[in-house]
């Protein structure tokens, strides 16, 4: 498993995917949509894990407000639709928690996943921190709206 | 033309050193080639059979001198001495080393340029009708709406990582001469019953392997609501566009599957979420977008017959190389990159830099890339036109085939692409050796040829009149032929007239199509309305023999 980055900082990883090798040890678990769903879960160890193919985000919302983390999963290179998930999830559906990239999550995807309303990335194995924390910054200006706290001073549409 | 601001030099400013940074890490081994790949794709850079190609956008097709001789130094310091004008209205370099290629986008820059978006499975340039600003049928200018999606496409963060390549035409003219309905996304520019202006939307269109034209999916779209509808059409194709097949992940195959009435149910019901938030536009921003794209101040000047009294060789040109503009006393002029020695398309750097001062001298300080490789001269005075006329011919781009059989479309093909399965570029050549003859051309009268290395289909050919389509058999060049393609107007895809002939037979094949028109037409008519109305048959008996 490779480096987690929250807060533009390196971060020790609490979660585990529930089935993963991790998951045994872990005390937090990232719980698949339909698994999650079921349980009815209110805790607050227990996450939810969008799969690429999990596009109709209606039975979770009643969830959003208890739920600390959504894990979006970038299961192959050139996966794209968990651009639309998180931004769907950040600007229609008001979520306030932890947004979470996993999967093979590159550095110079950083930028754009930031930018959807991603705030913490599991890296892909071998992929350097440090380089992938330097992608944040690649650009100071936008022409589309991006989500709070990004710096991003003018934009020109979307804003 | 559209004038960078802070924003815009800046943005392209940080791509460059983004791209240094990582042709960086690709050299020093940080990135493998896997990994490097999507991202020197989204910089239009390609690895090919000979060395890297790099695709330079032209927006909309729009240049000014300033940048066409930026184009020419780039042929000269980091080539060889010469580009290729392509059917998206963008240049190809297909000698540039690696290690050279940011510094070639720091120099592009330097000129409000870039190569942003012009390869990987993103937004690519938007492209539109070369004449537009000019046209006497235009209805409205689309300049201003395509310099618009280019920003809000720029770096789109949603969108960067679609199923596959998607590419959008405007248009602002009922001739359709932006090859409109064969892209992802095709703008129509129209007025409502009230007089608004907007779009008629057409999705789903394109070439490839299944060749489809778009369907309307919206009869008028106001022009306010230009990004928030794009977005929608974009936001459903990438939650549900194909993933799992590259040869069925393009948007056609969504809308064809779906069929056009689901999908537009689920792109409406999207854009009601979105079509009132931020990415309305304002009229302030269309306002201060259009005003770059004001007409020049025009003499006054009254229409001139500039043919009376001149030789064969202008009135030939200025027949097929001239267009009429919608100023009195002006017309726009078509500089033909179809010479018979020369690889259609292609353009040298002594070409571009000498180009660039005759547009000075004669036009506004613009030219425009056409998606049939030609380029265009916008605003030539009448009483200039021999002037330009001379200038043009010394410099080998006045060959008066504009429209005519030897003006063909044709893609760089197994001399350059690797994905190629035949030449193409010989194929043009044969062609035009065999119709050498111009009385012969001029007879003929407008015929396009269209021609494809693979089918991928860079070179339009279901919609030429004449499509040629190289095939690879057993390590064999083949080309199978249609007719009765268009892409303007009434749109149409060719039928195949038989089974694929061998490289030599090309331009006798064309020969004997040719002569079926020849003997088949009716008064006045097209070699397109020929097909259209006796059919195939008749050609492929006359190819092949009637027992084939």
């Amino acid at each position: 498993m490779g480096q987690l980055i929250k807060d533009r900082q390196t971060a020790a990883n609490e979660w585990a995917v529930a089935g993963s090798e991790s998951a045994a040890t872990a005390t937090r678990l990232i719980l698949p949509l339909t698994d999650y769903l079921q349980a009815g879960a209110t805790s607050q160890d227990q996450a939810v894990l969008l799969k690429p193919e999990d596009q109709d985000l209606g039975p979770l919302l009643p969830h959003l407000a208890e739920l600390p983390l959504i894990a979006i999963d970038f299961g192959s290179s050139g996966e794209g639709r968990g651009y639309t998930q998180a931004r769907l999830l950040r600007e229609r559906h008001g979520y306030r928690g932890e947004l979470r990239a996993i999967g093979k999550v590159r550095a110079d995807q950083m930028y754009f996943l930031a930018r959807c309303g991603f705030d913490a990335f599991e890296l892909a194995d071998g992929e350097d921190p440090a380089i992938a924390i330097a992608q944040l910054d690649r650009f100071s200006v936008a022409y589309q709206s991006g989500p709070d706290g990004l710096t991003h001073p003018r934009r020109r549409y979307g804003a | 033309m559209y004038r960078y601001d802070d924003i815009d030099a800046t943005l392209v400013a940080e791509r460059v050193s983004q791209f240094r940074d990582q042709t960086q890490r690709f050299l020093s081994g940080v990135l493998s080639e896997d990994e490097f790949r999507p991202l020197r794709l989204r910089n239009g850079l390609y690895i090919q059979l000979h060395a890297p190609m790099l695709r330079v956008a032209i927006p909309y097709g729009l240049l000014s001198t300033r940048q066409l001789r930026m184009l020419a130094h780039l042929a000269r310091k980091y080539d060889r001495g010469y580009g290729h004008i392509t059917t998206r209205q963008n240049i190809q370099y297909n000698w540039p080393k690696l290690e050279d290629v940011p510094d070639m986008l720091a120099d592009l820059a330097s000129v409000e340029m870039h190569a942003i978006q012009t390869s990987g499975n993103c937004i690519r340039n938007t492209t539109a009708d070369h004449f537009a600003g000019i046209a006497p049928d235009e209805i409205e200018d689309p300049r201003a709406y395509c310099e618009i999606i280019r920003q809000w496409s720029t770096l789109h963060p949603e969108f960067t990582y679609l199923p596959r390549k998607f590419k959008i035409a405007v248009t602002g003219s009922p001739a359709d001469r932006a090859a409109s309905e064969v892209h992802d996304i095709g703008l129509h520019m129209k007025h409502d019953a009230a007089g608004n202006v907007g779009f008629e939307v057409l999705v789903g269109g394109g070439l490839g392997r299944t060749p489809i034209l778009g369907k309307v999916i919206r009869e008028f779209l106001p022009r306010e609501h230009l990004l928030s509808y794009l977005e929608a059409i974009l936001r459903i194709y990438n939650q549900e566009g194909r993933r799992d097949n590259i040869y069925k992940a393009r948007i056609k195959i969504l809308v064809k599957s779906r069929g056009i009435d689901e999908f537009r149910k689920a792109v409406e019901a999207e854009w009601e979420q979105i079509r009132d938030t931020s990415l309305k536009l304002e009229p302030a921003e269309i306002a201060r977008v259009s005003a770059f794209f004001q007409p020049p101040p025009y003499e006054q000047l009254p229409n001139v017959d500039v043919t009376a009294g001149q030789s064969p060789g202008f009135l030939a040109w200025y027949r097929y190389n001239t267009r009429p503009h919608k100023v009195p006393g002006y017309r726009a002029v078509v500089v033909s990159l179809k010479a018979p020695d020369m690889p259609p398309g292609d353009i040298t750097a002594d070409q571009m830099d000498a180009l660039a001062d005759l547009a000075d001298r004669v036009s506004s300080g613009e030219v425009r890339a056409t998606h049939d490789q030609n380029l265009v001269l916008g605003e030539v005075r009448q009483i200039d036109l021999i002037e330009t006329w001379n200038a043009l011919k010394a410099l080998n781009l006045a060959t008066p085939n504009v429209g005519t059989l030897t003006d063909m479309i044709c893609c760089p093909g197994l001399d350059f692409c690797s994905l190629a399965n035949a030449s193409s570029i010989s194929i043009a050549k044969q062609i035009n050796d065999r119709f050498s003859d111009f009385d012969f051309l001029y007879d003929l009268g407008h015929i396009e040829i269209k021609m494809s290395g693979c089918m991928n289909a860079c070179g339009h050919h279901h919609v030429g009149h004449i499509g040629i389509l190289g095939v690879d058999k057993h390590g064999v060049e083949w080309y199978q032929i249609t007719i009765g393609g268009s892409a303007s107007g009434v749109s149409s895809l060719g039928k195949v007239i038989g089974p694929s002939v061998g490289k030599e037979a090309v331009a006798e094949t064309i020969a004997r199509l040719l002569d079926v028109y020849r003997e088949q037409r009716e008064e006045g008519e097209e070699f397109l309305q020929t097909v259209r109305r006796i059919g195939v048959e008749p050609f492929s008996d006359r190819v092949y023999g009637t027992t084939h």
